[in-house]
């Protein structure tokens, strides 16, 4: 017998966590599909599609998010404003030096469920270009998800022992001289 | 007059073949450092000799080249920076075949992930000496990795095609694909 009654149990699986997810340095793909989870709510053991479980996805530094590849330049976001002519394409680093929240969010958009439910699962999701939280949200925040890409080190980021631990694997000619 | 002049020639000929080669080389002395230092109005040109750093016995010694030598086939990428800065110069250039050795399949590979890595920024002090307004131009760098072509060559693709038939979005080089994959998925690269 649990020593608290039914009601907070109740309180307790229904209640919505706050998630915090750094996206430095990381894919907006990978972002979309672990944030995606948590605004449905397909984490959680009681998870329904009807029941409206999704919890609180906070998403820091999006301006420096990174793309594989070429895709900075070769991938394109398309919109229609509804008028004649109004096709418009802009290139991924266009649309992030205008918007540096938007390749997110549109990242996440494109992977919510297609139906009713998503734009009430996207106002749970809160991105910001930097670091900088407003206080009201930063004392909601229950847990940091992990990267989901592992952010290789850069070579002035190790240091010199690491560096002549590393074996020499080749050695030059006697007569070879450093530029 | 005359000996003034003969001095200066023979003081510049010197200079030339001792920092540039020339056409005379001097007998070689061992690997050489050339070290300018300058103090006020003297500059003093020094060469150091540096003696060879101590390898330890590789794993396969009867290996063709360093990697067949050390068993990296197949087992390095653009992550490796500490492997990759060994083959390249001081300005982020690759070294030559002839003087490093490598066969040229992996030659041709470590050229491709040291282009990946500097597209990466994982090399940012291997850069050639850049004038001071490009230095300076400090606009925000978009993050980026498994860059195969160069970004000023690349165009955007407007129309992506039909949906059976869509364009790609090439990731990393097809010269990789034999590399050791120790994930769950196997590796692609939308060529």
């Amino acid at each position: 017998m649990s020593s608290y009654s039914k009601a907070a149990q109740q309180w307790a699986t229904f209640a919505r966590a706050w998630y915090l997810l750094d996206a430095r340095m990381q894919p907006p793909g990978k972002i979309a599909e672990i944030s995606s989870i948590r605004l449905q709510g397909k984490h959680k053991p009681v998870y329904h599609a009807l029941s409206d479980l999704g919890d609180h996805v906070v998403i820091i530094n999006t301006r420096h998010i990174a793309f594989s590849g070429n895709k900075w330049e070769q991938k394109v976001y398309s919109s229609h404003t509804g008028y004649p002519g109004g096709f418009k394409q802009v290139t991924a680093a266009e649309l992030h030096q205008k918007a540096p929240t938007a390749i997110v969010k549109l990242a996440i958009y494109g992977m919510l469920p297609k139906n009713l439910h998503r734009r009430t699962m996207m106002q749970r999701l809160h991105l910001f270009a930097d670091d900088v939280i407003p206080e009201e949200i930063r004392k909601n925040l229950v847990e940091q998800l992990p990267q989901p890409r592992r952010v290789p080190k850069r070579l002035d980021e190790y240091t010199q022992e690491e560096i002549d631990a590393f074996p020499r694997v080749w050695n030059p000619p006697k007569d070879f001289r450093w530029r | 007059m005359a000996a003034p002049q003969l001095l200066c020639t023979g003081w510049r000929r010197l200079v030339t073949g001792f920092l540039w080669g020339g056409w005379a080389k001097p007998p070689f002395r061992g690997l050489r450092q050339v070290v300018e230092i300058t103090e006020g109005n003297t500059t003093t040109i020094e060469g150091k000799i540096l003696e060879d750093v101590e390898t330890p016995i590789p794993p396969n010694p009867s290996g063709q080249c360093p990697i067949c030598r050390w068993n990296l086939k197949h087992k390095y990428t653009y992550e490796d920076v500490l492997l990759l800065s060994q083959f390249i110069r001081s300005d982020g250039g690759l070294l030559p075949r002839r003087i490093t050795g490598l066969c040229l399949k992996e030659h041709k590979k470590i050229a491709v992930c040291v282009q990946m890595a500097q597209r990466a920024g994982l090399l940012p002090n291997h850069k050639p000496p850049l004038p001071e307004e490009v230095r300076k131009n400090n606009k925000p760098r978009l993050n980026r990795y498994l860059t195969r072509y160069s970004i000023r060559s690349v165009q955007p693709i407007w129309n992506k095609g039909h949906k059976w038939c869509k364009v790609p979005m090439p990731v990393s080089h097809p010269i990789l694909k034999d590399n050791i994959n120790y994930g769950s998925k196997p590796l692609r690269f939308n060529h």
